[in-house]
């Protein structure tokens, strides 16, 4: 273990750590997002609402369970899910009305969206903070490297990542609605004119992504403070991830997300006071030398 | 006829103005403020609309402009033992500096890349705003500000507000039925024939978003004066997108669309918030209902029917 | 005037246009020709500036144009039409044409003076020219097809070109707005002494008003001559009977 700390000092590999952490969290968001943005084409703002209502889900649902670990691993199915049943309605209600719009519209009415879903989360939730306690299992710290003490819980979250990531690398590339959606992502008047129906394939689409953004939530809940407004900052983070990475493009988020998680975590250690400024700087060097994201867009 | 029907659209303009300018003799002084705050607004939407309306550019990140505006005036003030006109003229230039460094850096990137990297550079913007306590005040941000006495009385600032407001509105107004508005609009519609007609698209749209960052500025510098106080909170995304939807809710397509936007929105927020906390919600629900069936907002859609009052009406007449 | 020397475009492998040789004398109307795909936009693209060649040259009264930029190009008084409609669609058909005029009298700076005041007569005279006077307030989305195919070509005549380049001007026009098309063509040259560079699948068209035609199949140009010794060549013959198998003419 020497070794790896003659490298690398314990105060950087721990920082690294929980920027590997908050990645998950970020691609977990940021996929959805992605998916959506390559197969709708939709800049969808109400995202980082989902992501909130997929907290407050998942404290209700540990809530209702006494904070007991069942609980928790309740929350983590059933936050997800309530998150898509509400995507759904919003889905079929509006959004599919407006999918020929320009990108302008559907930004504000997506933003629209999200301040309806703001005010809900208040009348249901109240403005209180809520907070959903880690279970059992993962309180407490685990040594890593010999005697490096890291949360249990993001080594689950670390677990949790790349698990996400091969579930949706399965979905897209060897599901027919994934093979559906990559084809609709390129050219959606073929999909259509071949006889499928390109509306529900968008609705599946977006309920995925949205689902996503749930369970994003459901898993940051124990982390932080479950709090009105924490849609906000994720938001803006989501969408500078998804442009990083490529319009469209999955592992462009993934990428997006490291980048936004490691420079996040690692900027609060070089200058503890401008931390926040690293990962918007990272996006802007990103952007200046490659203009359209790192990966290829769908766009 | 020409020259009379311009005369007879002035009247009314002149008419607006008598009764804004009368205001102060009889209504509360919280009014007075409500009014300043929408002018203000109006001003600031009415210069994302130049870029955005008749620009065509996804500017996403307005407040920036507006904020940084806000912020000059406001060092000057603490921070300075400059006259205070000096930060007047400071907070507008450095908005419209801010504009052509940033627009410099977005402008060969199309579309919605545009608005993402504006988007994320005003992210920077904001959050080293949002930290830099020494300078800034961090997220406290700087309040009572020392603004010239004349300025100190809710009428004195009603005046300047009322007074910069029309000047900037009648400026604006006048570069976008210039030579220069003209070929905006014409980038708007379709960059790739603008080319082809021997417009240089990318020096035309940096110089748009020059002037409205500029005005942008203006109202970040009226701001100060209304309200005494500046914030990082000014130059957060949520506060771009607000004045998006005042564009979009009063038409993005009609010069004065945005200011009605902007009175809509600072209505909403005052009169809906007294009587449930819910005003976010009010917002959404009526702006999913513009989009739906208004696209062109309300002015827009005035607009429209008039025209096609106008057009029954010649062909009857035909 | 325009002289086109083994102009090469590729898009990822597929070689759009191959080494195209083009030679157009002052004062002349000179038709392009060929099946559809053969590259005919594409080669107006390189001319136009609207994409940079990967190989080959193009000379402008003897100056080097090759990759200028599309408004440097116009500067030197190149204009053109293009094929799939590509008007000012918010704008009325008098504005339309006032931008343009606008752009080439070098006032697109202007910022107070109100345009409605400037350059009213040059645009009018235009409008006059191609006969869409009468529809000057029209919001030019709004026009028939027909209408904006014309709308293209006073666009491109706002820019005061000596050089003209038409895409497919009649495309989509009726019988009689084609024959109205035809002479407006002649009468450009006539009048206004415009050298014109066009393409079209009209044959009857191309037939009645061009002195020489360019050959285009398969990106490549395979004959340029006068009309007569086109309709004649077998060549041509060849490859329109050939390429009529694959795509329709």
């Amino acid at each position: 273990m020497d070794f790896i700390y003659s490298i690398i000092s314990p105060q950087v590999l721990s920082q690294i750590l929980v920027g590997l952490s908050r990645t998950v969290i970020l691609f977990i968001v940021s996929s959805g997002m992605s998916l959506i943005l390559g197969v709708l084409r939709i800049p969808n703002v109400a995202h980082g609402s989902l992501y909130m209502i997929g907290a407050y889900m998942a404290f209700s649902v540990s809530h209702f369970f006494g904070g007991s670990d069942i609980g928790f691993w309740l929350a983590l199915i059933g936050a997800p899910l309530g998150v898509a049943l509400v995507s759904l309605v919003a889905e079929r209600g509006l959004f599919q009305y407006l999918y020929e719009r320009e990108h302008l519209m559907l930004l504000l009415l997506t933003f629209a969206v999200s301040l309806v879903f703001g005010d809900l989360v208040k009348i249901v939730w109240g403005a209180a903070y809520k907070s959903v306690p880690v279970p059992q299992v993962f309180q407490g710290f685990v040594l890593l490297f010999g005697n490096l003490p890291f949360p249990r819980y993001n080594t689950f979250l670390l677990v949790i990542g790349p698990l996400v990531a091969i579930v949706l690398w399965l979905i897209v590339n060897k599901t027919k609605i994934g093979k559906i959606s990559r084809a609709a992502a390129v050219d959606r008047e073929m999909v259509g004119a071949v006889g499928i129906n390109v509306s529900w394939v968008f609705g599946i689409v977006f309920v995925i992504g949205c689902l996503l953004a749930g369970l994003g939530g459901a898993l940051v809940s124990p982390t932080v403070s479950v709090t009105l407004g924490m849609d906000h900052t994720l938001i803006i983070e989501t969408f500078l991830i998804v442009t990083i990475g490529g319009l469209g493009n999955i592992w462009g988020a993934l990428l997006g997300a490291l980048i936004f998680g490691l420079t996040q975590s690692l900027g609060i250690l070089i200058w503890p006071q401008f931390g926040i400024i690293f990962p918007y700087a990272a996006v802007v060097v990103v952007l200046l030398f490659r203009p359209t994201g790192l990966l290829k867009s769908t766009w | 006829m020409a020259g009379r029907a311009g005369q007879k659209k002035y009247i009314n303009l002149y008419i607006a103005i008598a009764i804004l300018l009368l205001f102060p003799l009889f209504l509360p002084r919280f009014y007075i403020y409500l009014i300043s705050i929408i002018l203000l607004y109006g001003l600031l939407a009415t210069s994302l609309n130049i870029v955005l309306g008749y620009g065509g550019i996804f500017q996403f990140h307005h407040a920036v402009f507006y904020g940084v505006g806000a912020y000059g005036i406001a060092l000057v003030l603490t921070k300075t033992g400059f006259p205070p006109w000096i930060g007047f003229i400071i907070g507008p230039l450095i908005s419209a500096a801010l504009s052509l460094i940033m627009g410099l850096i977005c402008i060969r990137l199309s579309k919605l890349y545009f608005g993402m990297l504006q988007i994320s550079l005003g992210s920077l913007v904001w959050a080293i705003v949002y930290r830099w306590y020494s300078f800034t005040g961090g997220d406290d941000g700087i309040h009572g500000i020392p603004i010239p006495e004349l300025l100190q009385s809710p009428n004195g600032a009603y005046y300047f507000t009322l007074i910069i407001t029309v000047i900037s509105m009648w400026l604006m107004y006048k570069i976008i039925k210039s030579p220069f508005g003209s070929v905006l609009q014409g980038i708007r519609d379709n960059p790739v024939r603008s080319e082809m007609i021997g417009v240089n698209v990318k020096k035309h749209q940096l110089l748009g978003l020059v002037i409205a960052g500029f005005f942008a500025g203006v109202a970040g510098m009226v701001f100060v004066v209304v309200d005494n106080t500046v914030f990082p909170d000014m130059m957060f995304w949520t506060f771009s997108l607000e004045v998006l939807i005042m564009c979009l809710l009063g038409g993005w397509f009609s010069f004065l669309g945005p200011m009605l936007g902007a009175a809509v929105v600072v209505a909403l927020r005052t009169f809906v918030s007294t009587f449930t906390v819910y005003w976010a919600l009010v917002l959404g629900i009526i702006m999913i209902l513009v989009i739906f069936f208004l696209p062109n907002g309300i002015l827009g859609y005035v607009e429209e029917i008039i025209k096609r009052r106008s057009q029954t009406g010649s062909t009857i007449k035909g | 005037m325009l002289r086109v020397e083994s102009v090469t475009k590729s898009f990822s492998g597929f070689m759009a246009v191959k080494n195209a040789n083009l030679d157009v004398q002052q004062g002349e109307i000179v038709a392009v020709i060929g099946p559809n795909g053969a590259g005919k936009t594409t080669l107006f693209n390189l001319i136009t500036g609207i994409l940079k060649p990967d190989n080959g040259r193009v000379f402008f009264k003897d100056e080097d144009i090759t990759g200028l930029p599309p408004y440097e190009v116009c500067k030197k008084r190149i204009s053109r039409s293009f094929q799939i409609v590509n008007v000012f669609p918010r704008l009325t058909v008098f504005e339309n044409v006032q931008v343009s005029v606008l752009s080439q009298k070098k006032k697109t700076w202007n910022l107070f003076t109100p345009s409605n005041r400037l350059v009213v007569e040059e645009t009018v005279e235009i409008l006059n020219n191609v006969g869409l006077i009468d529809k000057k307030d029209r919001t030019s989305a709004l026009l028939s097809h027909g209408d904006r195919k014309l709308l293209e070509i006073a666009i491109a005549l706002g820019g005061n070109p000596e050089f003209l380049i038409l895409d497919e001007p009649t495309a989509g026009m009726s019988p009689e707005e084609t024959s109205r098309c035809i002479d407006l063509i002649k009468q450009l040259s006539d009048k206004l002494g415009l050298t014109i560079l066009f393409c079209e699948h009209d044959m009857e068209l191309v037939f009645a008003i061009a002195q020489r035609i360019m050959v285009m199949v398969r990106g490549t140009t395979i004959i340029q001559d006068t009309c007569n010794e086109v309709r004649c060549c077998k060549e041509v013959q060849d490859a329109y009977l050939g390429g009529s198998e694959v795509c329709s003419v």
